[in-house]
């Protein structure tokens, strides 16, 4: 579940999920509801991400910037993830998405306000968008 | 944190000592008047500013200008000198839009010559200079062509045609910072900016023309070519997505050295490492590349206005009076500190004599300035970089209606050209601080003088 929320110049995100596949998964449609975008073509596109970081909360970070990299190379926007392997440190995913046109430019994910953790039964965390 | 902790030094210098904090390395200082200074600290701003106080090798002070507000790492509007030899490099201090900055044309038409065809000129720069989102240009560049604009900015986009040798002289650095290293900047980093070069983007980017409404320093404005009643235009823009992934690559990248380094920051987003470190000096061989894409950025920009001009008002010329970055690190000496890595972020050089560029918002005015004696010993010679945000891009999408705010613009003798609504309203002037309160800081602080205010005719955004 994502909740997009004010920032004086820029865009907060939050994020919170049963589990931490869904805590990724739900991230990632949550920077493509920031993004906003239209679909152009039918035809599914794969890509695939693997990255290693120093601890979770810069893990789902640089995972979004790796998606955002791949969506705006090749304007896709991505809908679904396969989770391949993650840990604390490591993430291997298939994205899967639609050619897409974006309406919205976000530079980057920032680590501003990033804080994964698990509390009261659920994962969760605050992500701010650079836009 | 709110206005009590600071001491003040005068009625437009405040400061935060550095007792105030046991990590902080130097005082925190920030020009603003008292009825400023309550509203910056309704956000986090002056809590970031204390972060960068306590960076390693941080000399002096840590700065925030007037129209400082909450960024990531660094406030946006802040100012940090760091040793060359023993202190950091943050890519917070620079921001993810490298080289975002400014660049200034004149027009020799004046006011009355513009007015019967401002509406058809305004529509035909829209069609020469791509924007919006994702919006790509037509110039498109093999790898060693795109090399070699890293390599030399905005003097191999005169090389590539883009203008004329007299250009480069009007541009901060020439057009080209040095020590870029092409080979720094990442395929994703190119993969993003490939297409983009001459593109203005969306955001706060946007293409302006003004009139110059009123000459503060008749001396100073005759020297740049500035008369009242002139006309001049304004391109605000950056690094485009290769200047972001850039600092998205190198902020990783020092994320994970920071401990090899035994550096502890209070943000993670004020990641950084020794500056003469390996990892500090491929961050600044790539930033240095980036940099110069915005520059060649600019380059190009300026000869889509020259090709909308000339035929518009093929007897005029268009000539570049400045262009300044607002986003970069540069090495620069000082008597007091010598060889410091200088961080602006949100925040414009000002050297003595240097023109200086503050946009303010559509609807609003915007200053030429020229940089003072005394920012070289307060500020490391520099001032503030536009108006600063106050209402979220949200709640500017509520509140502001597009088509009232067109009519207004209108009313005001405004044209707009928008890819978008929402772009529009996004930038409203309510979304702004007071440009002219912000002016009036710097002005009375000494570390600029007002040369000219200009105000807008027509405005063009993505």
């Amino acid at each position: 579940m994502f909740e997009i929320l004010q920032h004086t110049a820029d865009v907060r995100l939050r994020v919170r999920a049963a589990t931490l596949e869904d805590l990724f998964r739900d991230a990632m449609r949550g920077m493509f509801a920031i993004a906003g975008f239209e679909i152009r073509d039918s035809g599914f596109v794969k890509a695939r991400v693997a990255i290693d970081s120093v601890d979770l909360t810069s893990l789902l970070v640089d995972f979004l910037n790796a998606v955002l990299s791949r969506a705006q190379i090749e304007h896709v926007a991505f809908d679904d993830v396969t989770l391949k392997r993650l840990t604390e440190t490591e993430i291997a995913a298939q994205l899967i998405g639609r050619p897409a046109q974006f309406t919205q430019d976000i530079k980057a994910v920032t680590y501003h306000e990033a804080d994964v953790r698990f509390v009261s039964g659920e994962w969760e965390t605050m992500l701010v968008f650079d836009i | 944190m709110d206005a009590r902790h600071f001491e003040k030094i005068s009625d437009v210098l405040w400061e935060i000592p550095k007792s105030h904090r046991p990590d902080m390395r130097v005082p925190a200082r920030v020009y603003a008047t008292e009825a400023m200074l309550s509203s910056i600290v309704s956000d986090r701003s002056i809590e970031q500013l204390i972060n960068v106080a306590t960076l390693p090798g941080i000399r002096k002070y840590a700065l925030a200008m007037p129209d400082v507000h909450e960024g990531y790492g660094f406030p946006i509007g802040g100012v940090a000198a760091v040793d060359s030899t023993h202190g950091v490099i943050s890519p917070g201090g620079i921001g993810y839009d490298i080289n975002c900055g400014v660049r200034l044309l004149r027009s020799r038409a004046t006011g009355d010559e513009l007015q019967p065809i401002l509406a058809k000129l305004t529509h035909s720069i829209a069609r020469e200079v791509p924007s919006g989102v994702g919006r790509g240009g037509s110039v498109r560049l093999k790898a060693d062509e795109l090399d070699r604009v890293l390599r030399d900015g905005a003097a191999r986009a005169v090389e590539m045609g883009y203008g004329d040798e007299g250009d480069l002289a009007r541009i901060e650095s020439r057009g080209t910072l040095p020590g870029a290293d092409a080979k720094l900047v990442s395929d994703d980093a190119r993969g993003r900016g490939s297409d983009q070069l001459g593109t203005l983007g969306s955001g706060n980017h946007f293409i302006e023309i003004d009139r110059v409404a009123v000459v503060f320093d008749v001396d100073e404005a005759a020297r740049l070519g500035i008369a009242r009643d002139g006309i001049v235009i304004q391109i605000h823009t950056g690094s485009r997505g290769l200047g972001h992934q850039v600092a998205t690559d190198y902020l990783r990248l020092m994320t994970k050295a920071m401990a090899k380094h035994g550096i502890r920051v209070p943000d993670r987003e004020l990641a950084c490492v020794p500056f003469r470190s390996s990892e500090g000096q491929r961050y600044f061989g790539a930033m240095a590349a980036a940099a110069n894409f915005a520059f060649a950025n600019r380059q190009l920009i300026t000869a889509g206005i020259r090709r909308a001009w000339k035929r518009e008002l093929p007897d005029d010329a268009i000539e570049i009076v400045y262009d300044v970055a607002h986003n970069v690190a540069k090495i620069e000496r000082y008597e007091d500190v010598g060889e410091v890595v200088v961080h602006r972020k949100g925040a414009t050089r000002a050297f003595p004599g240097q023109p200086v560029l503050i946009p303010g918002s559509m609807g609003t005015a915007s200053y030429l300035l020229v940089g003072e004696q005394k920012a070289m010993r307060e500020t490391f010679g520099s001032t503030c970089h536009g108006a600063g945000r106050v209402m979220s891009r949200t709640k500017a999408r509520t509140e502001i209606n597009a088509n009232e705010l067109r009519e207004r613009l209108r009313d005001m003798g405004i044209i707009a050209e928008a890819g978008s609504a929402k772009g529009l309203v996004e930038e409203a002037p309510e979304a702004y601080k007071d440009i002219d309160a912000v002016i009036d800081v710097v002005a009375r602080a000494g570390i600029a003088k007002k040369v000219a205010r200009f105000v807008p005719l027509a405005v063009i955004k993505g």
